[in-house]
């Protein structure tokens, strides 16, 4: 057992112990899984405590810490929406030392979880307007809670296209669930991939996302685009945003950056001022326009 | 506030008192060719001549390494164990008012929405007596940053030496209690008062010119090539960051056998390489002038524009302890020139 | 054995790192010929000896087990050649380092065991049972013990060098100018005169104009290794490099060369004729014998040879190790622990170390953790080992660690002992031959090893 002593300090003569301990996950159970690509998974997880799993809210947008114990935490958004309670879902990609011991536990195992932490999607101010979600890859994960959001509240909204994009077809999320979203009244569900990842049966667009995107003619008036993927994809949707007439307040995505308390004061996700796991994840292209390239 | 004077020999008489009362008395103390702050068990071990400890007190509220969660393995599967924080009644004693400044700052960083009660736990119990400078050293700049040599921010209790005896500002209620330990070692201030003093230690002061602050500016100086230039000799240790009063930025990490383990919090420090490194391999500060610039626009920038001050108190443990002579004084007016020169 | 330890029937827990072709198949044997020995060793098999880390032997003390065994092939008979020449040549220089710290050695063993040796096996197992249940339970690596050991031999008076002649600095400059002027170098790594708070210091400076080579000067405050921005990418994006080099910071470079870091023809070497450098005020103690006062390597030599204060004492840290090794296993711990209890982990021993160029270092790889990263004592007991050991043969005693160490550890005490095993055993000293291969990558048929059972 690692016993830690504070360098050079004496033993406190009194201690207490913490009444309420930040840092302390909900324990939470794998119930479902399902792999979206060969490296991305999905987890369902459900609370251990009833009280919490009763009470538990989040709004969409927000993230929380995952934990393996014993070997560390890390940071995905929360995929499903508040209007789907009873569960959490979280899908990652394998790519390090967290997410690979994630990907190699199994239903019934149980992990920690913590928050809801970070801002959200202000849904409030987008009822009535047309809804644009475009997803490169694995930030289609970042869009999902909110897309399920805005389609479970499908009245408030206007039109809806969600454009799932992915550089090859086995890299698309989701495949399993779009036809859901497509079946929705009033939503249309374009799924495209980069040239040259085409399979000879698809049946989707071909072509960089915001080229794809550009091609759909959206209208900018009355209307909220919503976009997440790689940094550079992120990076010419904003211009395909811009050409296409959407002013930056309209324009949203979400920013991830390497956390580790995820409240505001370690000081390591921080860009400029403001802290992704604070102030973000969710900005806008104006504030995204203002923050400095520390990102 | 309570204003007193008191002798040499009955502050000696009042820190023995406080021991004997049972607190845990940390002060100034030599230790392995260091001047660190220790508990104490009489206040002869107080270090002599003591102009600044070589790590600061922020090792006593923030330690270098934490438990924050405990958890074992029950029938396979984890139960989870708050770990106990260190309750004791502490009194810092002299703390120069740069140390004592950084306090607040620190306070703003555990505190407010997420309260930290690693922290608050530690500084709740604290009492802080300190020690007003008359020697300021050279590489002290607290002037620069809107303090002074006699600041009170941050004490319960301020001692200022005038002559042979000091002048006592009782600043809060927590002090107060301190000094009615032994109300009658304590006389009236009558007319004493820390100007005279306060003017002559900022005489001497070798750095006192305000340094800028770029809460409004900061996105002209970002791309400016002078961060490479003045981060190119930077070796990315996390010195300046670990002697650092206010500096704060901290690791989580577990260790863990199959059957227990724990989470722990650990110093960190932004010059690190890694420190913001994703596990995609994607690096937002991939050289060290990204890195360099986050630690001084951290604090004369970020910390400023969220929680309204500079997150430095001009102590200058950082420009002599840095291996290369890095002096973070030096840099900020260096920036702000070379902004000038092209109209930023 | 003490009655606490009779008390909680302790057994010695031991772990062997064998080799998997001779000795696990002789401890096999062992086993399938009912040979019965005790059971109190835990066998983990690698492929050869040649792959046995000594941090895996750190790792297992910091894990609480009481005694490890390392055992393989006999020389001459190594699976892969030449393995197991390269694990003796290792432990050579290990065992005497961890001595050093305060290891009971006891509790460390080496041997050869063959396949067919399972006799031999059984009882070399029960005799090392027997030493460590001696040397009773190891002493946990998670807390600091009390009471330190103090060095009661004190470094000698040194007082201070002479100021090198203004000439050197006007040398440089000029050197610099030419050199940046022709294009030869596109930027000249020296020294400048400090400002602001350290008035009186030099620190580094990069010269990338002609007209700029004046900030340049050189004298007794000019402590930095530079050699430490030879892999640095912000300076190398210049192209070529000159530096301003002492004769210390040289043998850095050759290191740099000899692990092809960088090449010579990519470095132009100002050397510079030293007399010793002011660290605390004083001579600093790798002056006072130092073998390379006029640099031994170097494109452009600056100063006069024959300025140079002979060397006529040894190396002024010699006697404290002497004195270390004179104590018990036990007091030299009781030194050792309280030195790293106080790391902070701020790792300036590293980043000041020219040779610890490293992308990602072994105290930043994390799957698996190696190193704790927490700066408790048992983590920075590990880092502090591993650091010294991963410069053993390569370390030219530059003393820049132990200089900018913030809590004061004697990190030159290991850094010398280390050198002194490597030269006593293998004859070699780093820094002087780009050519020669690194002490511990190479081995000898005749390399002396008598602890080796």
């Amino acid at each position: 057992m690692v016993t830690v002593t504070a360098t050079g300090m004496a033993m406190p003569r009194e201690t207490v112990k913490v009444s309420r301990n930040i840092y302390k996950p909900y324990l939470m159970t794998i119930v479902d899984m399902r792999d979206e690509t060969h490296d991305t998974r999905t987890l369902r997880l459900q609370f251990k405590d009833p009280e919490v799993a009763k009470t538990f809210d989040w709004k969409p947008g927000q993230f929380a810490q995952y934990s393996v114990f014993g070997v560390g935490e890390c940071v995905f958004t929360i995929a499903n929406s508040p209007t789907r309670k009873g569960y959490i879902e979280c899908t990652f990609r394998q790519v390090g030392k967290v997410t690979s011991a994630l990907r190699d536990m199994e239903v019934g195992q149980t992990i920690g979880f913590r928050g809801p932490y970070g801002n959200w999607f202000p849904v409030e101010e987008w009822e009535g307007k047309r809804l644009y979600f475009v997803g490169g890859g694995i930030g289609t994960v970042a869009l999902r809670g909110v897309m399920q959001y805005c389609l479970d509240n499908r009245k408030l909204y206007d039109e809806i296209l969600i454009l799932n994009a992915a550089r090859t077809v086995a890299d698309l999320v989701y495949k399993s669930e779009m036809d859901e979203w497509a079946r929705v009244d009033g939503v249309t569900l374009v799924k495209a991939v980069d040239p040259g990842g085409e399979t000879p049966d698809w049946d989707g667009k071909v072509g960089l996302a915001p080229n794809v995107f550009e091609e759909l003619k959206p209208t900018p008036e009355n209307a909220i685009l919503v976009t997440c993927g790689p940094p550079i994809m992120i990076r010419f949707m904003l211009l395909a945003a811009e050409r296409l007439g959407f002013k930056p307040e309209q324009v949203y995505t979400t920013l991830e950056n390497r956390m580790k308390c995820g409240l505001g004061k370690c000081g390591r996700c921080n860009v400029g001022p403001y802290y992704v796991c604070k102030d973000g994840p969710v900005f806008t292209a104006a504030q995204l326009a203002k923050l400095p390239k520390d990102f | 506030m309570l204003r007193k004077r008191l002798t040499s020999e009955n502050l000696n008489k009042w820190v023995d008192s406080l021991i004997a009362s049972g607190l845990r008395v940390v002060a100034p103390v030599r230790e392995g060719g260091l001047t660190l702050f220790r508990p104490i068990t009489s206040s002869t071990q107080i270090a002599a001549d003591y102009t600044k400890t070589d790590l600061p007190f922020k090792e006593w509220l923030f330690p270098p390494t934490e438990v924050i969660l405990h958890y074992r393995i029950v029938d396979g599967e984890p139960v989870l164990e708050d770990p106990e924080v260190d309750a004791t009644k502490t009194v810092a004693l002299f703390l120069r008012p740069c140390d004592a400044a950084a306090i607040p700052i620190l306070d703003s960083v555990f505190g407010g929405d997420y309260e930290d009660e690693f922290y608050t736990t530690r500084r709740r119990n604290l009492t802080v007596v300190g020690l007003s400078c008359t020697e300021p050293q050279p590489e002290c700049f607290c002037t620069a940053v809107g303090l002074s040599p006699t600041s009170e921010m941050g004490s319960d209790i301020l001692l200022t030496p005038v002559g042979d005896e000091f002048l006592v500002e009782v600043l809060t209620e927590k002090g107060e209690q301190l000094v009615n330990q032994q109300p009658d070692l304590f006389a009236d201030a009558g007319n004493l008062t820390k100007e005279q003093v306060t003017e002559q230690a900022i005489a001497k002061m070798m750095r006192k010119e305000s340094l800028p602050t770029f809460a409004d500016t900061y996105a002209d100086l970002f791309e400016h090539p002078i961060w490479e230039e003045i981060a190119r000799k930077c070796l990315g240790c996390g010195i300046c960051a670990y002697s650092c009063p206010t500096c704060h930025c901290y690791d989580i990490v577990d260790e863990a056998t199959l059957f227990e383990g724990v989470r722990c919090r650990n110093w960190d420090c932004c010059g690190f390489a890694l420190f913001t490194l994703h596990a995609s391999g994607h690096n937002p500060r991939p050289t060290q002038a990204h890195r360099y610039r986050q630690r001084v626009l951290h604090k004369f920038a970020y910390f400023l524009q969220t929680y309204g001050q500079n997150m430095c108190v001009g102590c200058g443990r950082c420009v002599i302890k840095c291996p290369v002579g890095m002096d973070i004084y030096e840099v900020v007016r260096k920036i702000v020139q070379a902004c000038e020169r092209v109209g930023v | 054995m003490t009655n606490e330890v009779k008390e909680r029937n302790w057994e010695p827990k031991i772990v062997a790192f064998v080799c998997n072709w001779c000795t696990y198949v002789g401890a096999d044997a062992a086993g399938t010929s009912r040979m019965q020995y005790a059971p109190n060793v835990r066998i983990i098999r690698f492929p050869c000896t040649g792959r046995i880390d000594p941090l895996f032997i750190i790792r297992a003390f910091q894990h609480g087990v009481d005694g490890v065994i390392v055992s393989g092939c006999h020389p001459g008979d190594c699976h892969y050649v030449s393995g197991n020449l390269l694990a003796r040549r290792r432990w050579i220089v290990f065992r005497k380092f961890m001595d050093f710290l305060g290891l009971d050695l006891r509790r460390l063993h080496f041997a050869w065991v063959s396949a067919t040796e399972g006799a031999k096996w059984a009882q070399l197992v029960n005799e090392i049972v027997e030493e460590v249940r001696q040397a009773g339970p190891a002493p946990t690596w998670a807390m600091p013990t009390d009471g330190a050991t103090k060095i009661e031999a004190p470094l000698p008076e040194i007082g201070l060098p002479p100021s090198p002649p203004p000439e050197l600095t006007l040398q440089i400059r000029e050197l610099a100018r030419q050199l940046l002027g022709t294009g030869e170098v596109g930027v000249v790594v020296g020294y400048e005169k400090a400002t602001g708070a350290r008035e009186g210091a030099a620190t580094p400076t990069f010269v990338n104009k002609p007209e700029d080579a004046d900030r340049l000067i050189f004298n007794e405050h000019c402590v930095h290794n530079l050699a430490v921005y030879l892999t640095n990418p912000l300076v190398k994006k210049f192209g070529k490099v000159g530096i301003v080099a002492k004769g210390c910071d040289i043998r850095s470079i050759v290191g740099l060369i000899q692990e092809n870091q960088i090449k010579r023809e990519d470095v132009s070497i100002i050397g510079v004729v030293c007399n010793g450098v002011v660290v605390n005020g004083r001579l600093a103690d790798k002056c006072v014998a130092c073998p390379v006062k006029v640099p031994h390597i170097y494109d452009h030599l600056v100063g006069d040879p024959s300025s140079v204060q002979a060397t006529t004492s040894g190396h002024p840290l010699d006697a404290q190790i002497a004195y270390l090794e004179s104590l018990s296993p036990e007091e030299r711990w009781n030194y050792w622990m309280p030195q790293f209890a106080r790391c902070i982990r701020c790792y300036a021993c590293r980043a000041v170390c020219p040779l610890c160029y490293c992308q990602p270092c072994i105290a930043e790889k994390h799957r698996p953790q190696w190193i704790p990263t927490s700066p408790h004592p048992q983590g920075n007991l590990a880092w502090n080992i591993v650091r010294a050991w991963h410069l053993a043969g390569r370390c030219v005693g530059c003393g820049e660690c132990t200089r900018v160490c913030p809590v004061g550890i004697r990190l030159d005490l290991l850094n010398r002992k280390l050198a002194i095993e490597v030269e006593r055993a293998f004859d070699y000293r780093p820094g002087f031959d780009p050519s020669a291969p690194t002490p511990l990558s190479t081995h000898r048929p005749d390399d002396k090893a008598d602890f080796i059972r």
